[in-house]
């Protein structure tokens, strides 16, 4: 279990180090999880915190007084710690009981406690009743990751290669609007859509209401709370997640292969398929990371930019948590979109990843 | 829900406040932060400490002193005020963990709407009125005497009360709008709204239906509502189901017509005159927002203090000049007739015996059916 390649001769206390520091950084996260997944209560809970303290202060002092192996013995785990930490605080706690209350029942409507009982139905609860919402999620997600694709992607190209001087006041002029907060962003998009709006307006100036309707962009001469409407707000919130890193990976391709490949007589369409797109595969790949995962679990666009027929699976997660007050179905819901999120992305992975990537 | 006045004197305008308030729904912040970061709000210290729906009383402006003001002007008790009541079903998700516990919560009184009121005294979570500190209780209106959700009447006092019906914008609906059967006019197909509040579209479809909301006991009872709402969901008649912000829709034109309550006209009327609210030929229902004191409350007697304030009938006429909303206090409208006859004359705000016939208030719900409700009106509103 040793991080590092120990050399052959070192003292007792250094050989020691290394297991030391392993089982201190293990004992503290298991103490942070404890706290923080309520395994302990009442005046266990001050034994807990005295033992993390005591393991953290331990490891110092044995830094302190081992002398410099021990100490690069115990660096990593040191430096390891604060993430661990985190991650067992912020993650690992709140999953554990995310999973427990999941799986648990109330006696009642409005009791405050839920009893664990393996309750495997509130599963089949969110399978069945909000089985819509979830393939709405994953279907509008994934339309506005492709979409967001085929915008953000020449836009980072012109922005790399024919940006020139003015690269960065482009990147700026695609990031500022983001600097308004993502709600009031959302909110504008329901004014310009409006039935009496802009766009409509426009669209139906331009006689294209029945060629818009045939695409199922419109419905019955409306823009604002479709389909379409909520995938729009999605590609247009989620689109700098997937602009800026194609942008950094096209960013920094050395023009010059772009230039051997026309000296072996590549066409400038095969340089680009041959050479720059797979260069700038990291990329895609991290920005449809990025893009899908938050816009799959997302229920603003949905809420301000859809009607009652285009929720979403975080509409339903807000709605069971806040107002029906159904943490169990709730947990359930969030448990099975976080599994099939990760499965996804597990696919994609395996299909699409690359080995830069990792 | 968020029944709240929109005649706006304050130097917030509706329009920011929605946002803002928007923005606080999504990002799980409490009103008191934001107020905090506003620099609104005072200190802690208080004598007594009423959280309410926002924009529900009048604030103190140049010539004009508030209740607020008048109130500690009069007993010498300063009130911490504050609007982070903005959803009946929120604001109990927020306060369950603690009243449940058997700890209190912060606040002396809350104003729920009536039903959320019932469900406290049910649970327990409220303490017995003073009634003998509040003497003024002789005032209110005799409608609002042993209510259903508080038979007894010990627990709770109405704040203000109004009516849900047809709010309609005449230039989108190209026609006059009656009846809860124009609600699913297929010709309105995706121009209408209705409120994300259960109790207020299903009593109006109802009423619609020709079932009285305030007699019904069971699910069964109610089912053709539910049923007749989820084919027009179903169907996409219904553009959205909303908070208060269907005024902004409705202004819009996004909305031909929507469910909406009679408050917020005297507002969306200054703003439009193609906007018009009705209360439809099948009849409309009506509603209350009460005072309770959470159990456990630290100042009993300054919020019972307060209670008799706002209900002498000079204070609550003060009060409706402002807001609009039905009063529960008597003699409010003699002294409104004074200095503003038409508004003493208006229907919604004073509810003539021909009016008052046509409303029903929701039917009281037993924990069990209750549950049966929530659960169907969540499902169609695809939440």
């Amino acid at each position: 279990m040793s991080l590092v390649e120990a050399p052959a001769q070192r003292s007792r206390l250094g050989s020691s180090a290394d297991r030391v520091g392993l089982a201190a950084l293990l004992i503290a996260t298991a103490c942070l999880v404890a706290i923080g997944g309520k395994w302990v209560s009442g005046p266990l809970t001050s034994v807990v915190v005295l033992v993390l303290l005591a393991v953290i202060v331990g490891v110092i002092v044995l830094a302190w007084r081992g002398g410099t192996e021990a100490r690069r013995l115990l660096a990593p785990y040191g430096l390891l710690k604060p993430g661990m930490l985190w991650l067992g605080l912020f993650f690992l706690a709140p999953l554990w009981s995310l999973l427990r209350i999941s799986l648990s029942t109330k006696e009642s409507r409005f009791d405050i406690n839920y009893n664990f009982s393996w309750a495997f139905e509130n599963y089949q609860t969110a399978f069945t009743e909000f089985g819509g919402q979830f393939s709405r999620a994953f279907l509008y997600a994934g339309i506005a990751t492709v979409l967001t694709i085929l915008i953000g992607y020449p836009l980072a190209y012109v922005i790399a290669f024919r940006g020139g001087k003015y690269k960065n006041v482009l990147l700026g002029l695609v990031v500022v609007p983001f600097f308004t907060s993502y709600l009031i962003r959302t909110i504008a998009w329901s004014t310009i859509l409006s039935d009496e709006g802009v766009v409509v307006s426009f669209v139906k100036g331009l006689g294209l209401v029945p060629v818009l309707e045939a695409l199922q962009i419109m419905d019955n001469g409306r823009l604002l709370n479709t389909p379409a409407a909520v995938i729009g707000g999605l590609t247009y919130n989620f689109l700098p997640f997937m602009l800026l890193p194609i942008y950094v990976s096209l960013e920094k391709i050395d023009i010059g292969l772009v230039n051997a490949a026309n000296d072996l007589y590549s066409t400038n369409s095969a340089a680009f398929r041959k050479v720059v797109f797979p260069l700038s595969m990291p990329g895609v790949f991290a920005g449809t990371l990025l893009t899908f995962i938050p816009a799959a679990g997302d229920f603003v666009n949905a809420q301000f930019l859809g009607n009652p027929n285009t929720t979403m699976i975080g509409n339903s997660i807000q709605d069971q948590f806040l107002r029906q007050n159904n943490y169990p179905v709730a947990s359930a819901m969030a448990a099975v979109l976080m599994v099939s999120i990760a499965a996804l992305v597990l696919l994609y992975t395996r299909l699409f990843g690359t080995e830069d990537l990792a | 829900m968020n029944r709240k006045p929109l005649i706006v004197r304050s130097g917030m305008t509706r329009r920011q406040f929605l946002a803002r308030s928007g923005a606080l729904g999504a990002a799980g912040l409490s009103l008191p932060a934001l107020l905090a970061a506003c620099g609104g709000g005072g200190g802690d210290a208080y004598d007594v400490f009423f959280e309410n729906w926002p924009l529900y009383i009048d604030p103190t402006e140049g010539e004009t002193i508030g209740t607020i003001d008048r109130f500690a002007e009069a007993t010498g008790l300063t009130m911490k005020y504050t609007e982070a009541y903005n959803d009946n079903n929120e604001y109990f998700a927020k306060i369950q963990p603690v009243l449940g516990a058997g700890k209190t919560i912060d606040p002396d009184i809350i104003a729920p709407t009536s039903w959320m009121a019932g469900r406290l005294i049910n649970l327990g979570w409220t303490e017995k009125l003073p009634l003998a500190d509040i003497p003024n209780v002789a005032n209110l209106d005799d409608g609002f005497k042993n209510p259903t959700w508080d038979p007894t009447g010990e627990y709770s006092l109405p704040w203000q009360a109004g009516m849900a019906g047809i709010a309609y914008n005449s230039d989108a609906a190209g026609r006059e709008i009656k009846s809860v059967a124009d609600l699913f006019d297929p010709a309105f197909k995706g121009k209408i709204g209705m409120l994300s509040e259960m109790r207020d579209t299903i009593g109006l479809i109802l009423m619609g239906e020709g079932i009285d909301p305030s007699t019904i006991s069971t699910f069964e009872e109610a089912a053709p509502a539910f049923e007749k709402l989820e084919k027009a969901k179903a169907d996409g008649q219904i553009r959205a189901f909303t908070g208060n912000d269907y005024t902004d829709d409705l202004l819009a034109g996004n909305f031909a017509a929507c469910i909406g309550w009679s408050g917020d006209l005297f507002q969306l009327e200054t703003e439009s005159e193609a906007v018009k609210f009705v209360i439809p030929e099948e009849g409309g229902t009506r509603w209350a927002d009460v005072m309770v004191i959470p159990k456990g409350a630290k100042n009993i007697a300054n919020a019972a203090a307060w209670m008799n304030f706002v209900y002498d009938p000079e204070q609550a006429a003060q009060l409706t000049t402002y807001n609009m909303y039905v009063s529960p206090v008597k003699g409010v409208r003699e002294i409104i007739a004074a200095s503003d006859p038409d508004l003493a004359e208006n229907p919604l705000v004073f509810p003539d015996e021909a009016t008052s016939s046509r409303l029903r208030a929701f039917a009281q719900l037993s924990d069990e059916e209750e549950a049966k409700f929530d659960e169907a009106f969540s499902a169609i509103t695809g939440a």
